[in-house]
């Protein structure tokens, strides 16, 4: 008897162990390997993942760990879980949520999106113009409402004033913009409405879609705010993040995949 | 020829050929060991293997191309296999169902059967609430439902209990006695061959090895297995002039010491079966004095009792089945594995000269 | 008598359970029972709901019956090429849903090998569309009944198709009156299970079908779009789907593990 409760207390002390090693970054910072956590935007994929290899090669002994994903979703991420040093949105709804709870430091806006209508290479739904999104069995695709992409698109065509006619066609609601263009890039659907960004990724993928412009007169312009989350247990690590994306290597490669400069002021 | 089989089946590297034929109203026992080929006749008489030359022929008419459904052919099964899904009365309908009947006319005719042959079952049970001889009685029911041309009966007793079988047997006796077609039998035993067949087909290998009636193999067993099951000792070998008068048989397993023929010239002669009742061996527990001029000496096999009597398979040189009443088997504390001493005179060994023919029929 | 496990046993079963139990357990808790009512019209529980049933239940219904053919087929029939067959019909078991949704995508997208035909020649898409959700279901679902078929169709003692065919049965009637009767509780457990397979199916629908409240949003999609807009509403999506699986489990009462 006295064997088995042995045995059970040194597989309870060893399951513990076991959970709180995973909070790794609780350990002495200074020693060894730093280690950030970085959630950004789906949108940011391509440019940030570029940064964080950038930013390795200039500070050695620092990683960085990237959480992509629809901005909404990491900020409730954030709220109940904690877990990210460096905050980048999509949208300063997102932000705002984080900014409530736990709370950021250093908050900067570092880039500047718009949208734009895709199309599969071959235009099976003859859509040339926004208006066409209005054409009966047009298959348009868009990111839900409560994604920011999606929230965007919805005002883009709300400004446009066909957004019920628009809303009739949509025939997917996705996750983010990056399913979104998949979608569209598969041919299955005839539209989507993405960033423009993301059409530079894709044609660096080598993904084909179409672009149609969207007027300026009717698009949004999407402001992508970062900041250091407050509680981050990297705090300098975090903030030199922070400072590459808003200096000039950080802004010459998300230029270099189609995002826009911050506004100014 | 009502019945008239003469069919090769391969199975594997395994070929079975046999060949007998049935009148109205006989029985014919198909009789051998496990492994014989009986239950491979049996699929070919149903349908259920293709034949690999051959022909089944019911009245002249060969329906050895026909499928399992069109031929006029009642089965009962070794282990009754009545469908433990279905009622007994359904199992009992499902000959006639299977060809189309109706469900009404056909449960009428169900219930007429089963009130011949199986009163008291309950039609509405399922068979796993059935003991082993009513499965059997059931399984009997099914197999004339459709009023066959044939009826084909395979190890009808196997899975009934010793309690349940005499009644069984009786049952069948009185069922084959109003079957009006041939009937073929299949059994490993050889009491079940005797009292319900009128004629006995051995098979063993594949081959048939012996046909007659009971009495005719009794009287002159051809194998070893056959004369095993009459309870006869049966020698094969060359036969050498012995001393004084009497002879050696040189079987594969040992000598025996037999009394020469007469009539025949004192030279040595092959192919001599020679015969010996297992009731003229007798048992002892230490090497016996006296006159006999076999004695043998080895480990007991096997012990059967068969009522009061009882058969001890020796493994002497050559082998011997002896029988002895179960009194003795007490008195000497027989068993399996003890050593015995057999004893029998050569005067109660039997010689077959190869100057006879073979008996057939 | 009944004997107890060693106390290891015991205590790593405790933990096993518990480690099922309790997210669901949690589930239960943090329902906004409140506004439960409110909750759930935000997030269309209603039409997620039916829209579930519907294509469960037509996603079962053509497992079953393109299924159980198949599955004889593979069992007691012998050709070239039946061990590859086999595999690949139960491979949708062990492949990420979202693979196979992929696969269906340039199967019978509309660009796809197939579904390029189906578009030009018939004006068939059926992505974005509930028939494509049933598709997307019915591609992971299927090898359940076929692999529940297939072993009960094993387990039957041979014996009793030959007496049934002996007897005067032709090979229909035999598989009609004496094999399907026989192995019924096998296909019904299989038949559930393809079911409750049917109705948690996501990646594969999310993937091929898409996702359009009372289209193609079956309870899974919804659950995973309302955790970001309205948790509350989430986990009471959650609760509904759990609730509806723990019903037809109960019913099954463990026969899920039963060998004939």
């Amino acid at each position: 008897m006295r064997k088995a409760t042995r045995i059970v207390a040194i597989t309870l002390a060893l399951m513990a162990a076991a959970c709180s090693s995973s909070n790794s970054r609780t350990t002495s910072p200074g020693g060894g390997t730093t280690k950030l956590t970085v959630f950004a935007a789906s949108s940011l994929t391509g440019a940030f993942t570029q940064i964080g290899i950038d930013f390795e090669a200039s500070n050695s002994g620092t990683t960085v760990d990237f959480n992509f994903g629809s901005s909404t979703d990491l900020a409730a991420q954030i709220a109940s879980e904690g877990t990210a040093d460096v905050f980048a949105s999509a949208s300063g709804k997102a932000m705002d949520a984080v900014q409530a709870k736990p709370g950021v430091t250093g908050r900067t806006d570092f880039a500047t999106n718009q949208l734009v209508i895709v199309t599969p290479a071959n235009d099976p739904g003859g859509v040339s113009s926004m208006q066409d999104l209005t054409k009966p069995d047009v298959k348009l695709v868009l990111a839900a409402v409560g994604v920011p992409v999606g929230d965007y698109a919805r005002q883009a065509l709300t400004n446009a004033g066909i957004l019920d006619a628009a809303t009739a066609n949509v025939v997917s609601d996705e996750q983010d913009d990056a399913s979104v263009l998949a979608k569209v890039a598969s041919g299955e659907a005839d539209a989507g409405i993405v960033y423009t960004s993301d059409v530079s990724t894709a044609a660096s993928s080598g993904t084909h879609v179409r672009s149609v412009d969207i007027p300026a007169a009717l698009n949004v312009t999407a402001t992508y705010p970062i900041a250091v989350v407050t509680g981050a247990t990297r705090s300098a690590a975090a903030q030199a993040f922070v400072a590459y994306v808003t200096g000039s290597s950080g802004q010459a490669t998300l230029k270099t995949f189609g995002f826009g400069p911050p506004p100014a002021g | 020829m009502p019945l008239d089989v003469a069919v090769t089946v391969r199975r594997g590297t395994f070929a079975v050929d046999v060949a007998f034929s049935a009148q109205d109203g006989e029985t014919v026992a198909l009789l051998g060991p496990n492994g014989a080929g009986k239950s491979t006749v049996v699929e070919a008489l149903a349908g259920l293997v293709p034949l690999e030359a051959g022909h089944v022929r019911l009245d002249g008419v060969s329906i050895d191309a026909l499928p399992p459904e069109r031929r006029p052919i009642g089965i009962a099964f070794q282990d009754a296999l009545l469908f433990p899904h279905l009622s007994v009365l359904e199992n009992v309908a499902f000959p006639l169902r299977a060809r189309g009947t109706r469900a009404d006319p056909a449960r009428a005719d169900a219930l007429e059967i089963l009130g011949e042959l199986a009163p008291r079952v309950r039609t509405d049970t399922k068979p796993a609430d059935l003991s082993g001889g009513e499965r059997q009685r059931v399984a009997l029911a099914r197999a004339l439902v459709t009023k066959p041309r044939l009826l084909l009966l395979d190890e009808p007793l196997a899975a009934v209990d010793v309690s349940g079988g005499p009644e069984l047997r009786a049952l069948l006796r009185q069922t084959l006695a109003t079957f009006e077609g041939p009937r073929v039998l299949v059994t490993h035993d050889p009491v079940e061959a005797t009292t319900l067949a009128d004629r006995i087909v051995v098979l063993e290998d594949g081959r048939v090895t012996q046909t007659g009636t009971p009495s005719q193999i009794r009287a002159a067993p051809r194998t070893r297995y056959a004369a095993d099951l009459v309870g006869v000792n049966l020698f094969v070998g060359s036969l050498r002039p012995g001393e004084a008068g009497a002879g050696d048989l040189d079987t594969a397993d040992g000598t025996v010491t037999v009394p020469w023929p007469d009539g025949i010239r004192r030279n040595p002669i092959d192919d001599v079966i020679a015969t010996l009742a297992a009731a003229d061996i007798a048992l002892h527990a230490e090497r016996p004095e006296g006159s006999p001029r076999n004695v043998l000496h080895g480990p007991i096999e096997e012990i059967a009792i068969l009522g009061d009597r009882a058969r001890v398979r020796v493994r002497t040189s050559p082998l011997l089945v002896a029988e002895v009443t179960t009194g003795s088997v007490e008195r000497l504390h027989l068993e399996t594995g003890i050593d015995v001493w057999a004893s029998f005179k050569a005067v109660e060994v039997h010689l077959v000269v190869p100057t006879a023919p073979p008996d057939t029929l | 008598m009944r004997r107890a496990l060693p106390l290891p046993f015991t205590v790593l079963a405790i933990l096993g359970a518990g480690f099922v139990v309790l997210p669901v357990v949690a589930l239960v808790i943090r329902v906004p029972w409140g506004e439960a009512r409110h909750a759930l019209e935000g997030v269309g529980a209603s039409t997620a709901f039916r829209l579930s049933l519907e294509v469960s239940l037509a996603a079962t219904a053509i497992s079953v019956v393109v299924g159980i053919p198949l599955a004889w087929t593979l069992a007691r029939i012998t050709f070239p090429g039946r061990s590859v067959l086999r595999a690949m019909v139960v491979l949708p078991v062990v492949l990420p849903p979202v693979v196979g949704g992929l696969g269906l995508l340039e199967a019978l997208g509309r660009g796809g090998v197939v579904g390029r035909w189906l578009y030009s020649a018939l004006g068939i898409q059926l992505t974005f569309t509930t028939a494509g959700a049933i598709v997307a279901t019915t591609f992971v679902a299927m090898p359940l009944i076929v692999l529940a078929t297939e072993s009960g169709l094993r387990s039957i003692d041979l014996r009793y198709e030959r007496a049934g065919a002996a007897l005067g049965g032709s090979p229909w009637y035999v598989m009609r009156r004496v094999t399907l009767p026989m192995i019924a509780p096998q296909l019904a457990a299989g038949a559930v299970l393809t079911w409750a397979r049917a109705l948690g199916e996501f990646g594969a629908t999310i993937t091929f079908a898409g996702n359009l409240a009372g289209r193609t949003q079956t309870l899974p999609l919804a659950v995973y779009q309302a955790r970001e807009t309205d948790p509350g509403g989430a986990v009471l999506l959650s609760l509904i789907l759990v609730a509806l699986s723990l019903v037809v489990l109960i019913a099954l009462r463990g026969r899920l593990a039963e060998a004939r």
